[in-house]
């Protein structure tokens, strides 16, 4: 059962409410901020909300702030492409991605707020006879940590996706894909307001539009924050953002192996529905699926060069169509409606940085590069983990920050280039 | 799609391009372990300007160092990487 | 004629000479060549063109343009086509959409009945338990999506793109923009003049007789001027960084649309504005429209838009809905004056408009509800150049606030004023413009006025905001009071603005009406964000023509004619086989085969320095390399990972070649020229990549000799022709090719090359003078079983990411006494820390049973240890055979591993002493 002790969502309370006068209760309130808290968390995303939601619910702490420069969900996590999957290459990345699309599985019911996740299958399409040893390597690792992955055949494929063009004319023929059945696609958005209100239900401020200016930090220890509206003392602080993770480490002191690059995603006007699965193509760096309203959400691969600016490009358009129309041609008079950027933190092994730094007191939750969003529940659960017993758990200790001065870099650098 | 004032060619797209990221100075070889990691690994990040390496790969194959602006994508000074800054 | 066509207007734009069948719904339907599809069809008595999304609503005419949400059809295999824009053709097929059983009868109407229950985001609040039943909920929900159908056999058009150089791209054919181009232009400038609509015009098009006249001249203008390039029927989709813009071109005949992408030195934006629609209950009854869009439909395609109208009307430009209504018989039967304070309350009607009651208390009989609230102003290209528009209360519209010097604003976006005043403000930006240019510094243009116009958004009453969404101004109350309490929130929980038209027509209602529950001057603080594109774009026209090139040997004839497998390889057609992979194996271990290896990539380098250079990119000695001499080299990139691998032969005192992988050919030009630039400028060494300047050919087996000798004046005997070494000289009569000895294979051979046009040739020759000796061509799987059999690595298959060099069975060429090169620091790191994974090769305890690459090495409790790299069945062995990535405590020699097959079962097998399962001390390539 949820902690939440909001009024519950339901069937029933839907049809009462649809005959009552009185409003909805909020979702969440505006509070002032308190000049201290046991913890704050930076970044109102779904690492940041997911964090303090486990930190109250799994370990009762409650006095924490999220401070969230714009609106909650207004970064990575409500410009992504909602794609949650756990076929990654390396066994630790396997692992804690199957973890995350456990706790996804269940979320609607942990929140009580639908999060829509519709696990249709994930399809990573092979190109070539090297792509599709990429595919079985993964597989083989998925199926060891007890996830459901295989190597399917094009006429496999053509059965799942029927507009797939799998004859050999095409430059880049299908040979086989990795069939995923778990992974699938989530309403980003709900993800966010559920974790909102279930942390804010539990105690959590949640305040928006405040903006951190600085982080204090005296003897090496944190024992502070200065936001737009105010100072907070505090001596726990983690930095749950993306796209500002350097910057933000930088107030503290702290480095990181980050480059920022934009990636983009678009979306075209609805049709009927005649996609059921996920399908991506490494080779192309393309990754589609269709919502349940009828639109093709699209993305790709990041952009070819670093910026902070999220205003998107139209090379990214005329390239992702491109390689769209390649899979499948049949759908060319569709109109492409709308595309935007998010920002992405990239590191040089594609594994995420999570944990202390040389800042006591300061922790990151950074680093996510494409794949932030499918880890929000983990990410939150593991980092409250780490707050409330004072060292990383099992599932994040291969993704600590002194990998890169050790040299222990994940393996998923090699799998990058072939999945989203 | 940026416009690129090569030194060499003149204005040309961005895609005629790859970009290399910000300028790190390579350590001595004998570096200990840290230091050359920092270089292989550690990225100031900022935003703002920011000299970088783009390499003119389709055009006079030079590399370049640009000036760029960060939020802005704004370009202020290119010139042939062994050119005195 | 019927009954809703009126007589001829002096504007039209319908020839009624040409009359044009189509269907609609299955129906023939008759209408004029310049009708759209809307037009034709009001002209036909139709009232009712969709269904709405979520309540099923049924929706007529609204704007009467491109972004008329409720005539959104699918024509044919197209869906989502805008009827109120698109032209007929004879023979179309109009369908509506959205709509099932029929568009009279729609069973989910049923919606419209639970519609309190339905209120914004019911979705998240319910179907969570129980969780089995979520995928039968998220089905039904699935069922409700809008749009049109795309058929999977539908072959795509031809669409194309066009790239152009404009000093001046206008972006707008209205008055002002006609005037800016005209004026830019006579300012030197080369224009390209862009109109969405069907002709240059703007709202002069469906204005009065002054207009039309105004109109004639400016056009007249624009078209002497040769200067000038325009495009109607068009679209400027997109701003982006460094003005790059990008232009849909939606009629040219030959091809269906056409994407140019322009660099512009001045983008100036004359793209009017949108007439917005005012929110109160009934609002979407069809018959309730906008008074531009009765002004388009009987003044552009004389129909008549209903016969008895209240008008509510609160600028000129309403006002001038009423003479022209009138003009078009249509009794206007009361004019709600909200300049005055009259607004309409409520229309009620079941399929359309039947009365309608105003703030007065009154009620009146009409068919027609004409609204002239005020206007929205279409900021998108503006925000893409990074504006961010500010709201005027004067003018109860957002106006642009600050652009950089290359992008430029006039007309209605820029502000209100008479045909004249809007021309000559046109006129004064495109002069600018043009001066900008030439680089001139940038002169502000004095601004227009933002004009009067009251502040409407909602009545008493709720209606809808967004009618592509079906979301209400309640909606919209409702989900800010729930906690949604930002513009950006609202709009995500309540999907306003989600929808076709994109904000386009509720963009400032929305924000307006979201503003009366949390903050009254939210229209003073907010801005509107619209994102790119513009104007939604095809697939197709995006991609424009397929061009996804591959790369050739100049022997592909012969592959082709020769009924070869092919595979791609990078961008690289290759020979996979020619029937029987393991027969080519068989033929060049026991005699002679020759392959294509053109694609071997091939970097020619000169100079007295190329030796150092060879010295910092390999991990091994170059010093000393003799004139005649190869020699294998491993490069690593500056983290230690094994990046490519090929061998570099002298050809002169300061001539080398190197060859890289085939796949490597690139990225190692582009890192030696990194070096060379900037690392070591000052050093003496010129570099061409000439990989398609030569034909290589491996010449393979024990025959070989025999084989090449039948062509060469080079003496091959072994005395003076030794492993590994380079002769140049003539090779079937082709001069100028350079031959070495390696084998890849583990058998001698020789790999010509000789110069690509005689590549052919070569090739043809090598079979006829091989013919008594079974030469055989082989492909490059022969190729990698036999490398296997040799237990030779491939970069980027065998290694990956993380392969750092040492554990690779090259530790002997890992020179750490060399003062630098790419990868040493990390190298001797990973020397010292010493538990790296291990190459190597190893063989299964059952011969018969191949695991297939990538399945995994498993230790006795479970884990994973390693993984199986390349693995085939050998043809000369008979048995299986791989290599493998192993953890080095399970890389001693004999050690005996675990492997999981994809089947779930386990095999056990061997680790050999060394990588070649074959041949392992080389006496066959030594021959």
């Amino acid at each position: 059962m949820s902690d939440v002790k909001r009024p519950r969502y339901s069937a029933w309370k839907l049809l009462t409410q649809g005959f009552s006068k009185k409003p909805w209760p909020k979702v969440w309130e505006h509070h002032e901020l308190q000049s201290s808290y046991d913890v704050v968390i930076i970044g109102g995303g779904v690492h940041g909300l997911a964090t303090a939601y486990y930190l109250a619910r799994n370990h009762g702490i409650t006095n924490v702030a999220v401070l969230e420069k714009f609106y909650i969900g207004s970064g990575g996590s409500g410009r992504n492409t909602a794609i949650v999957r756990s076929n990654y290459l390396t066994p630790e990345g396997s692992r804690f991605y199957d973890r995350s699309v456990k706790l996804y599985e269940h979320l609607a019911q942990d929140l009580n707020f639908n999060v829509m996740f519709e696990q249709r299958g994930h399809m990573t399409l092979a190109h070539s006879d090297s792509s599709l040893r990429t595919m079985r390597w993964r597989a083989e690792v998925n199926k060891l940590e007890g996830i459901n992955s295989e190597v399917i055949t094009p006429s496999e494929i053509k059965k799942l996706a029927p507009f797939l063009d799998i004859t050999d004319h095409p430059r880049y023929p299908i040979h086989g894909a990795l069939w995923h059945p778990p992974g699938g696609i989530i309403r980003h958005d709900a993800v966010v307001w559920g974790y909102a209100r279930a942390a804010a239900a539990l105690g959590t401020h949640i305040h928006q539009d405040t903006e951190l200016t600085a982080i204090d930090v005296d003897s090496g220890r944190v024992i502070g924050v200065q936001t737009s509206r105010g100072p907070i003392a505090t001596r726990v602080v983690i930095n749950c953002t993306a796209g500002w993770a350097s910057l933000i480490s930088a107030m503290a002191g702290v480095t990181l192996p980050i480059t920022t690059r934009p990636l983009q995603a678009a979306v075209t006007e609805p049709v009927k529905k005649f996609l059921h699965p996920v399908i991506v193509s490494g080779s192309l760096h393309t990754y589609v699926s269709q919502t349940s309203r009828g639109e093709l959400v699209f993305g790709a691969s990041v952009d070819p060069f670093a910026s902070y600016s999220t205003r998107g490009s139209l090379e990214f358009t005329t390239g992702l169509a491109t390689h769209v129309l390649e899979l499948m041609p049949a759908i060319s008079n569709m109109r492409l409606l709308r595309q935007w950027a998010g920002l992405c933190d990239m590191t040089p092994d594609f594994g995420p940085i999570i944990g202390p730094t040389p800042a006591d007191g300061f922790y990151v939750d950074v680093g996510w590069g494409t794949y932030g969003f499918k880890a929000g529940p983990v990410a939150g659960e593991s980092v409250a983990d780490m707050i409330a017993n004072g060292q990383p758990g099992r599932l994040i200790e291969p993704f600590g920050l002194d990998r890169f001065e050790k040299g222990t870099l994940t393996a998923e650098k090699g799998a990058a280039a072939v999945g989203h | 799609m940026l416009l690129i004032q090569c030194p060499h060619c003149g204005d040309r797209n961005s895609d005629e391009f790859t970009f290399n990221g910000e300028i790190v100075p390579r350590p001595d070889a004998d570096a200990d372990p840290a230091t050359w990691r920092r270089y292989l690994y550690m990225k100031s990040n900022g935003d703002g300007w920011q000299t970088e390496r783009w390499f003119h790969v389709s055009g006079c194959r030079r590399f370049l160092r640009v000036e760029r602006n960060l939020d802005t994508n704004e370009i202020r000074d290119v010139r042939d990487y062994g050119d005195p800054s | 004629m019927s009954q809703h066509r009126l007589g001829a207007r002096p504007g039209e734009v319908i020839d009624r000479d040409q009359p044009v069948e189509f269907k609609w719904n299955g129906k023939t339907v008759r209408g004029f060549e310049g009708d759209t599809i809307a037009s034709a069809l009001a002209a036909n008595g139709v009232r009712v063109f969709s269904r709405s999304f979520k309540y099923h609503r049924p929706r007529g005419i609204l704007t009467a343009t491109y972004h008329d949400p409720n005539v959104i059809v699918q024509v044919g295999e197209d869906p989502n086509v805008r009827g109120a824009h698109q032209r007929i053709e004879a023979g179309m097929d109009v369908r509506s959409q959205n709509t099932w059983p029929s568009l009279g009868f729609d069973v989910k109407t049923v919606n419209r009945l639970v519609g309190r229950f339905l209120s914004p985001g019911f979705y998240y609040k319910t179907f969570i338990r129980p969780q089995s039943l979520w995928p039968t909920y998220a089905k039904v929900l699935s069922r409700f999506a809008a749009g049109g159908d795309v058929d999977p056999n539908h072959a795509p058009a031809n669409f194309d793109h066009r790239y152009a150089h404009v000093d001046v791209l206008v972006a707008g054919g209205g008055p002002a923009g006609m005037a800016a181009a005209i004026a830019a232009a006579d300012g030197g400038a080369s224009v390209m003049l862009v109109e969405e609509e069907h002709d240059l015009g703007g709202h002069l098009r469906y204005g009065n007789s002054q207009d039309l006249e105004d109109l004639r001249e400016l056009k007249t203008s624009v078209m002497t001027r040769p200067n000038i390039e325009v495009l109607t029927d068009s679209v400027v989709s997109g701003r982006f960084d460094h003005n790059w813009v990008s232009v849909v071109q939606r009629t040219i005949g030959h091809v269906e649309e056409r994407l140019i992408q322009a660099r512009v030195g001045a983008l100036v934006v004359a793209a009017g504005t949108l007439e917005r629609p005012y929110v109160f209950e009934g609002n979407d009854l069809p018959g309730v429209m906008l008074s531009t869009a009765v002004r388009r439909l009987i003044n552009l395609h004389a129909v008549k838009p209903g016969d008895r109208a209240v008008v509510m009307t609160s600028n000129e430009l309403g006002d001038a809905a009423i003479t022209d209504l009138e003009s078009a018989g249509v009794d206007v039967t009361k004019v709600l004056d909200a300049r005055q304070g009259e607004t309409v309350v409520k229309v009620s009607g079941g399929r359309r408009v039947k009365t309608v009651a105003d703030s007065s208390g009154n009620t009146h009989r009409a068919d027609l509800l004409v609204m002239a609230a005020g206007w929205t102003t279409p900021t998108s290209l503006l925000n893409m150049a990074g504006d961010r528009p500010k709201y005027s209360p004067e003018a109860a519209r957002y106006l642009p606030l600050q652009l950089p010097d290359n992008v430029m604003v006039t007309g209605g976006m820029a502000g209100s004023g008479s045909t004249n005043e809007l021309v000559d403000h046109g006129s004064a930006t495109g002069a600018e413009a043009a001066r900008r240019t030439k680089g001139e510094e940038p002169q502000p243009v004095p601004k227009l006025r933002p004009g009067i116009q009251p502040e409407l958004y909602r009545s008493s009453t709720h209606g809808f905001v967004d009618y592509s969404e079906d979301v209400t101004s309640k909606d919209l109350i409702s989900a800010a009071r729930e906690g949604y309490d930002s513009m950006e929130l609202a709009k995500r929980y309540t999907t306003v603005g989600m929808g076709p038209v994109q904000g386009k027509v509720e963009a400032v209602n929305a924000v307006a009406i979201h503003g009366e529950a949390v903050d009254n001057s939210l229209l003073e603080t907010a801005t509107t964000t619209w994102r790119p594109p513009y104007a939604p774009i095809r697939l197709g026209t995006l991609a424009g023509r397929k061009y996804e090139p591959v790369r050739y040997s100049a022997i592909q004839d012969w592959h082709e004619a020769y009924g070869y497998t092919p595979i791609l390889a990078g961008q690289w057609v290759r020979p996979d086989h020619y029937g029987d992979p393991a027969a080519e194996v068989n033929a060049v271990r026991n005699g002679v085969g020759i392959i294509d290896v053109s694609p071997l990539g091939k970097i020619d380098l000169r100079g007295t320095d190329v030796p150092r250079l060879l010295e910092f990119v390999y991990v091994n000695k170059w010093s000393r390399l003799d004139v005649g001499k190869v020699r294998y080299g491993v490069m690593c990139a500056e983290d230690g990972v094994i990046m490519d691998d090929g061998v570099t032969g002298r050809l002169a005192d300061d001539h080398y070649m190197m060859t890289t992988t085939s796949s490597g050919a690139g990225s190692v030009w582009n890192w030696l020229d990194d070096w060379l630039q900037t690392g070591f400028p000052s050093w003496d060494v010129r570099m061409t990549a000439v990989t398609d300047g030569w034909t290589s050919i491996n010449v393979a087996g024990p025959r070989s000799r025999e084989l090449v000798s039948r062509l060469t004046d080079i003496d091959l005997h072994p005395g003076s022709f030794g492993y590994m070494e380079v002769r140049t000289g003539t090779v079937a009569g082709i001069p100028g090719c350079f031959v070495w000895r390696i084998g890849f294979t583990g058998e001698l051979s020789y790999e010509i090359h000789s110069p690509a046009n005689h590549g052919l040739e070569l090739w043809e020759a090598l079979l006829r003078a091989g013919h008594d000796l079974g030469v055989t061509p082989f492909g490059l799987e022969a190729q990698r079983i036999m490398r296997l059999e040799k237990g030779h690595f491939i970069v980027g298959q065998d290694t990956d990411g993380l392969s750092q060099a040492h554990g690779f069975g090259v530790d002997w060429a890992i020179k750490m006494d060399k003062p630098d090169f790419a990868g040493k620091p990390e190298l001797r790191f990973q020397a010292e820390h010493g538990e790296y994974p291990r190459l190597v090769a190893i063989q299964t305890l059952d011969p018969e049973v191949v695991p297939d690459e990538a399945c995994q090495i498993i230790s006795e409790t479970g884990g994973i240890i390693g993984r199986v790299t390349s693995s085939r069945m050998s043809p000369t062995l008979g048995r299986s055979i791989a290599l493998a990535q192993v953890e080095h405590t399970s890389a001693a020699p004999g050690t005996r591993i675990n492997i999981r097959l994809t089947d779930g079962k386990t095999v056990t097998a061997s680790v050999l002493q060394q990588h070649a399962h074959f041949d392992p001390d080389g006496s066959r390539l030594r021959a």
